[in-house]
């Protein structure tokens, strides 16, 4: 019988090939420790760096989904602290080191297999990214760049060209205009770098290079992208995105390393990228002055300008690497390392952008695949993986190279029809949606590496149809071709990773069906998911209909949904027409030596402002040259306008999100006081991150899971007669907290994390509200009874869940299901830079990798001199204002549904109901469980409250001994992040609240819940006997087109935890399984979550 | 094969003055660039040379040709015409030679050579043992790329530091230089860069007159047709054993001369000269 590591060696595919599950299927827990200690010998013991990698994805495998679903598996451990820190620090091999010591010395354990588990995987990736950037450096034609450290030995010179202008008139400028790209195929993302170079033969992709415009803005179809360079008068390096309107002014050669400190990072990767100032001279200290003294002429520098014509962002187009491909092609062009200044490129010289696009999005933390940078090829074309031969840097290391190989289709092969063919049917969209493809690019890795059975014949049949659709496209049978795509897109893409969908894109294929009917061909995802760049096909005949169509379709789709999914920006129909020429550039001279016109929008009035001879040369001849082109040019037909009204002030804008900032803060109780409090205590330093902490001599004990009564060890019958009992006599509902907006979930999105339809159960979409409603509609029809269902919400959330709850629920709402509307609101404030300080150097952060790193620290560094500039502890006021205002915290739902009248109601509707089951949005297992409830009902406490085991990513408290008293903490609070380490169990959050006891809690009874002077001082008086945290919160602000900042904001919050602290709340704890208690808080774990069986066991429990 | 003829390039307009700057020889003689080079070429048993000057120059140097004077055939090219043309102009001159040395003019050569061999004479001796053309190169930092021509090749076994010319390509990129130009043997960094100093068959003619034919009326590189030359026939370069000196450069002259004094009579009394004038500076 074959062993997991005669599959990781053998060149057999059909061994190769072969699953994990094909050899560990059906193995008890101790023959798969035996398993992993044989792996980690052989992984030790292996050369071959892919092997390795497969060797570690085995083992992640193991510890993450196979031994925890073992039976008799001990669940309950401890994660050492100092493995941990080697994890934050990226030090994998000594995190494994450590945690395996801890396996030997107490036994395996659920615990320590889920940090064994993510050890290995960041370990895998990150051996596969070294790799990659290893060959990146390595590839010839870039090494130079790392040798050169001192501007004396620059070993390119601008050409001579960019220097010869007529005496007075303007120094020429370089453009280069580049496609975007399509991928026609998307053959199970292939151009994944690791995978081309594991797996040259299956890396194949067909990918067209497009014009674009915006349909009804744009009047034709144009290379989207330009870049602009001309050599200028001071010698300074200045960089201007004109869709970002941001222009910087560089002078020293490390503010060029610098990517995060402003929008033009891209730019910068590119000049660093292209030679000019090459890798290898950061840190030298040296000037720009000195190295372009060199490159050009004393006294000179260069000026870069880019554009993509408002194309935006997430296009799922590769407008990003493009441009990248332009920029760097434009330098390389100026510094005569092509043989030709104007027209197109090389196949050679292509290649070489290609590896410097690829560098550069290293260097400036990003990535794509490998064939992104496609634009800057002609027309269509196939792109290949190649197998590594003697004398490529990759030989001996990996199976293919780092670069693939181009082969454009001639017009023998793909004829002029079909080509026109294919315009004539496709429709191009951008749907709006706000997505990172990070995540899913993982999955593909991973599953690639673990080859599952369905992923494998999934990526096989993917491959396969790459052929099918050359065949269709040659035919010019774009009727089969969009059959074709449409089929990838649901049978293998979905197979492989199941979010490439979601109910948004669906939606759209459902109504275009419906519109359309059989003249709609059929549908294409543009890049690594859907939702943002998406191909519509369509009958010839109907094809303009269909871009009018699917605004429509778009546009209404995304305002029902933009509350539960994250958009961007409004949907876009483009206009587009296949590139035959690749990139191409042109020098402009005199007179035609002109930027793009939307440059002298931002660029001339600082100089429009200057008096006449105060200006420079430059400005002067900028311009003269804009004048004379607004005369002449009829790209800038009435350009002068948008200038003249840049030049007065406007602030119509502020001034209306101001007020209806102020109308949110009155309607929703904003206590202005208790603010101002807020900002004194935070300004100095009585509250802050660092004081959320228990005094230093705080005495913390763990509580063995083995102490509490545990679901699965300690359930009677008993217990689950008396729960059913209780249960039918009408005596329970279930409050979920809805009120978040899942700053994780949607990296700050501000949608409402409820109503995300996250999965398919049942066939279709679902959302989280629709999971927790299904839970409780089985329970309530099985015991025959009434269960209220009350969802809290929030400002931010209430009317979109309201809006939903009337269209989905009908008369349900109002009679089992309730909203309770927030009744606190804080404003959030600019954090203090001593908190930013706090939370990013004096806390264990995970380090990214070297590059990404520094990006993040730049970026750090830029957002500390933000708060210092906007005034540390001021009112955050600059985005819309639905992000200007938070949440206090869970503390406060309960105490809302008093303050609100919901709770009031629901026992005058109800007066059976004597328990609450509370528990978060993003806990999918809670729901009503008898044994529970039982329990809950027999051991007297006001709040019980149920507690998993802990795994490595269960961070933010737990339960424990707080100076000999039992309670739940906050992670926050532990004064060393080291105690967090010595629990052993998690607070689910979910618990189970005895009404009558928890408002003798508050002082109050039944019958006060109708005075509503005495609950709010009841809550007020309760309230002030909690624990204030500060705490920071990332929140999005968006701008231009697609684009978004992250910015820290500082907030507070009370906790619903900590009401056991309080000794007048009698509390009980119970260990559940973690099915019932896990929480999904980040859209990456989702895929964990699918194939762990969890969504499985959800699906068990819902009603539909 | 034998070798009895020089072709020296000195037509470029903006330096068409060079050749006649004069410096102080290792002896501590005054002369000319051009005799210093005529010399240089004589050693190495050059009889007859082929200059090609700007029109108007040949009598200026004629006179700083000195002794060499009756030897000279001046070709003139009118205007700059590019360096291929101007090698091209001395065909006629050089028609029925086995081979020749081609020198430019604005560059002067030290020897290293333990034994003191002039630079000339070492490429010539190994042109005429190997029967072949041959150009003498240097090791040259990627940051030199801009000025020079540039090889790439095989180190050709034997233990001398001589190569089989695959490619040659003027002024390289950096990037075009390690693609191409990589020579296993030189230091990372390094490539085999021109000296200025060639012995040329005839066959490079024919391949000029193809370039010329091609170029309507453009100028071209002697390097194109050196890069076809490696394509058609034997082609090696050789690593001479000495120093070249670009009196066109900034401070060319100032260094060629502190090169020859340093390496000459007048040694002392430079150095001298130099320690007095740090020590007042």
């Amino acid at each position: 019988m074959a062993s997991l590591i005669d599959i990781i060696t053998s060149d057999d595919p059909a061994m190769r090939d072969r699953p994990l599950e094909s050899v560990i299927a059906g193995r008890g827990w101790r023959a798969l420790l035996a398993d992993t200690e044989a792996l980690e010998r052989y992984r030790h013991g292996e050369a071959n760096l892919y092997r390795r990698v497969r060797a570690l994805f085995f083992l992640y495998a193991i510890h993450r989904f196979h031994l925890p679903r073992c039976s008799g598996f001990p669940v309950s451990g401890r994660v050492p602290f100092d493995g941990h820190v080697h994890l934050l620090d990226r030090r994998f091999e000594e995190a494994i080191t450590v945690f395996l010591r801890a396996q030997a010395a107490e036994g395996a354990s659920d615990t320590l297999s889920s940090a064994l588990a993510a050890s290995y995987h960041q370990l895998a990736f990150q051996t596969l990214a070294d790799q990659v950037r290893a060959t990146v450096r390595s590839t010839t034609g870039n090494t130079w760049m790392f040798r050169m450290g001192h501007p004396a030995d620059h070993p390119l010179r601008v050409r001579r060209e960019m220097l010869e202008r007529e005496a007075g008139g303007p120094l020429p400028i370089l453009r280069e205009r580049t496609a975007v790209r399509m991928d026609l195929s998307h053959s199970g993302w292939s151009d994944i770098f690791f995978l081309g170079m594991d797996y040259p033969e299956g890396a194949r992709v067909l990918n067209v290079s497009v014009d674009l415009g915006v349909h009804g803005r744009d009047a034709e179809p144009r290379p989207p992208i330009e870049a602009c360079l001309r050599i200028i008068d001071e010698p300074v390096l200045r960089l201007t995105s004109v869709d970002l309107e941001a222009t910087v002014e560089l002078r020293e050669i490390d503010e060029v390393f610098d990517f995060a400190r402003d929008y033009l990072g891209l730019l910068k990767a590119a000049v660093i990228a292209a030679g000019l100032v090459p890798p290898g001279i950061e840190r030298s200290g040296m000037s720009l002055a000195d190295l372009f003294g060199r490159l050009i002429a004393p006294g000179h520098g260069i000026e870069i300008v880019s554009s993509v014509n408002r194309i935006p962002k997430g296009s799922r187009l590769a407008v990003s690497t493009n441009l990248l491909g332009a920029l760097i092609a434009v330098c390389m062009r100026a510094t005569g390392q092509t043989k030709s200044l104007e027209g197109p490129l090389t196949e050679d010289e292509r290649r070489v952008v290609a590896a410097r696009a690829i560098l550069g999005e290293w260097l400036g933390g990003s990535g794509g695949g490998w064939q992104d940078s496609g634009g800057v090829w002609p027309g269509i074309k196939l792109i290949e993986g190649v197998g590594a031969q003697s004398g490529d840097s990759e030989f001996g290391i990996s199976r293919g190279c780092l670069l693939p190989q181009h082969r454009v289709f001639g017009r023998d092969e793909i004829s002029d029809e079909a080509r026109r063919k294919l315009q004539d049917s496709l429709v191009l969209v951008h749907g709006g949606m706000a997505q990172n493809v990070g995540p899913i690019l993982e999955m593909v890795t991973e599953k690639y590496l673990l080859r599952g059975e369905a992923d494998w014949r999934g990526r096989l049949e993917a491959t396969g149809l790459l052929d099918t659709i050359i065949a269709q496209l040659k035919a010019g049978d774009i009727r089969a071709l969009g059959q074709s795509l449409t089929h990838n897109f649901f049978g293998p893409l979905q197979t492989i990773i199941p979010w490439v969908t979601n109910r948004y894109t669906e939606t759209l294929i459902e109504r275009t069906r419906a519109a359309f009917g059989d003249d709609f061909w059929g549908f294409w995802m543009l890049g690594g998911m859907s939702g943002g760049g998406m191909g519509f096909i369509f009958a010839p005949h109907r094809h303009r209909e269909g871009q009018e169509r699917l605004q429509e379709i778009m546009t209404t789709a995304k305002r029902e949904l933009q509350s539960a999914l994250p958009f961007a920006m409004d949907p876009v129909v483009y206009d587009f027409a296949i590139n035959e020429n690749g990139t191409m550039a042109e020098l402009l001279r005199g007179p035609a030596a002109l930027f793009p016109v939307a440059y002298y929008h931002f660029a001339l009035p600082g100089a429009m402002r200057t008096e006449a001879r105060n200006l420079r040369p430059g400005q002067r001849i900028d311009l003269q040259q804009f004048a004379q082109a607004c005369r002449e040019h009829p790209a800038f037909a009435g350009a002068a306008q948008p200038l003249l009204d840049r030049l007065l002030p406007s602030s119509g804008g502020s001034s209306r999100s101001a007020a209806a900032l102020d109308g949110m803060l009155a309607a929703n109780g904003f206590d202005r006081a208790q603010h101002e409090q807020i900002r004194t205590d935070l300004r100095m330093g009585r509250i802050g991150l660092a004081m959320n902490r228990l005094p230093a001599r705080t005495r913390i004990e763990d509580v063995p899971a083995a102490e509490l009564f545990d679901l699965e060890r300690d359930g009677t019958e008993a217990l689950r007669k008396a729960g059913l009992d209780a249960l039918r006599a009408g005596r329970v509902g279930v409050v979920t907290f809805a009120a978040g907006v899942g700053s994780r979930w949607t990296q700050g999105a501000g949608v409402a994390k409820a109503l995300h339809p996250f999965n398919k159960f049942g066939g279709r979409h679902r959302n989280f509200m629709e999971v927790h409603l299904a839970k409780t509609a089985r329970a309530a029809r099985e015991a025959g009874v009434r269960v209220p269902h009350v969802f809290t919400t929030s400002h931010m959330t209430h009317a979109a869940t309201e809006q939903w709850a009337r269209a989905h629920l009908g008369d349900a709402l109002g009679r089992e299901v309730f909203l309770s509307p927030g009744r606190s609101i804080g404003l959030r404030m600019v954090p203090m830079a001593r908190d930013l300080i706090f939370a990013w150097e004096e806390t264990a952060q995970q380090k990214l990798d070297e590059q990404k790193q520094k990006v993040r620290e730049s970026l750090r560094q830029a957002l500390i001199n933000w708060a210092r500039s906007a005034g540390e502890g001021s009112d955050y006021t600059d985005n819309v204002p639905s992000q200007c205002l938070h949440p206090v915290g869970h503390w406060f739902e309960v105490p809302n549904m008093l303050k609100n009248g919901v709770l009031r109601d629901l026992l005058r509707e109800q007066p059976s109901l004597t328990t609450l089951l509370v528990h978060n949005i993003d806990t999918l297992g809670a729901g009503i469980d008898p044994v529970l409830l039982g329990w809950h009902l027999q051991n007297g406490a006001a709040m019980s409250f149920e507690v998993i085991t802990k795994r490595l990513e269960d961070r933010g408290g737990g339960l424990a001994r707080i100076d000999g008293s039992l309670r739940l903490v906050e992670g926050m609070a532990l004064p060393r992040e080291e105690d967090e380490f010595q629990l052993s169990t998690y607070n689910s959050a979910t618990n189970w609240v005895d009404i009558d006891r928890m408002l003798a809690l508050f002082g109050l009874a039944r019958g006060d819940l109708d005075d509503s002077g005495k609950v709010e001082a009841a809550v007020r008086t309760l309230g002030a006997r909690l624990p204030t945290y500060v705490t920071l919160k990332d929140v999005k602000k968006r701008w231009g087109h697609g684009q978004e900042d992250v910015f820290p904001v500082a907030q507070f919050e009370k906790l619903w935890g900590d009401m056991t602290a309080l000794p007048d709340c009698p509390s009980a704890f119970a260990v559940v399984p973690r099915l019932r208690g896990q929480q999904l808080k980040d859209q990456a774990q989702l895929d964990g979550w699918k194939r762990d069986g969890s969504a499985d066991a959800i699906a068990t429990l819902c009603g539909w | 094969m034998k070798i009895r003829k020089a072709l020296i390039t000195a037509a470029n307009p903006a330096q068409r003055t060079l050749p006649l700057q004069v410096l102080i020889d290792q002896e501590g003689v005054a002369k000319p660039a051009l005799q210093i080079i005529l010399e240089e070429a004589h050693d190495a048993g050059i009889e007859e040379f082929v200059v090609i000057v700007c029109p108007g120059d040949q009598e200026a140097y004629a006179t700083a040709a000195g002794e060499f004077r009756s030897r000279i055939q001046f070709v003139e090219q009118s205007g700059a015409r590019g360096y291929g043309r101007a090698v091209l102009l001395g065909r006629a001159a050089l028609a029925g030679e086995d081979a020749f040395l081609h020198l430019v003019g604005d560059h002067l050569y030290l020897t290293t050579s333990k034994e003191g061999t002039g630079c000339a004479k070492q490429l010539i001796e190994v042109a005429v043992a190997e029967r072949a053309a041959v150009s003498a190169v240097q090791a040259t930092r990627e940051s030199q790329l801009p000025y020079f021509g540039a090889v790439g090749g095989r180190l050709v076994p034997g233990g001398r530091k001589l190569y089989e010319i695959e490619a040659v390509i003027e002024k390289p990129s950096p990037t075009e230089a390690e693609k191409r130009l990589l020579v296993p043997g030189l230091r990372a960094g390094h490539y085999l860069c021109f000296f200025g100093m060639h012995v040329l068959t005839p066959a490079i003619f024919d391949l000029l007159g193809e370039l010329e034919a091609a170029s309507a009326g453009k100028g071209f590189a002697l390097s194109s047709a050196l890069h076809a030359l490696a394509g058609r026939q034997k082609y090696l370069a050789f690593e001479v054993s000495g120093r070249r000196y670009d009196i066109g450069a900034a401070y060319g002259v100032l260094f060629a001369q502190f090169a020859l004094s340093l390496a000459g009579r007048d040694r002392d009394l430079v150095l001298r000269q130099l320690v007095e004038q740090l020590a007042q500076g």
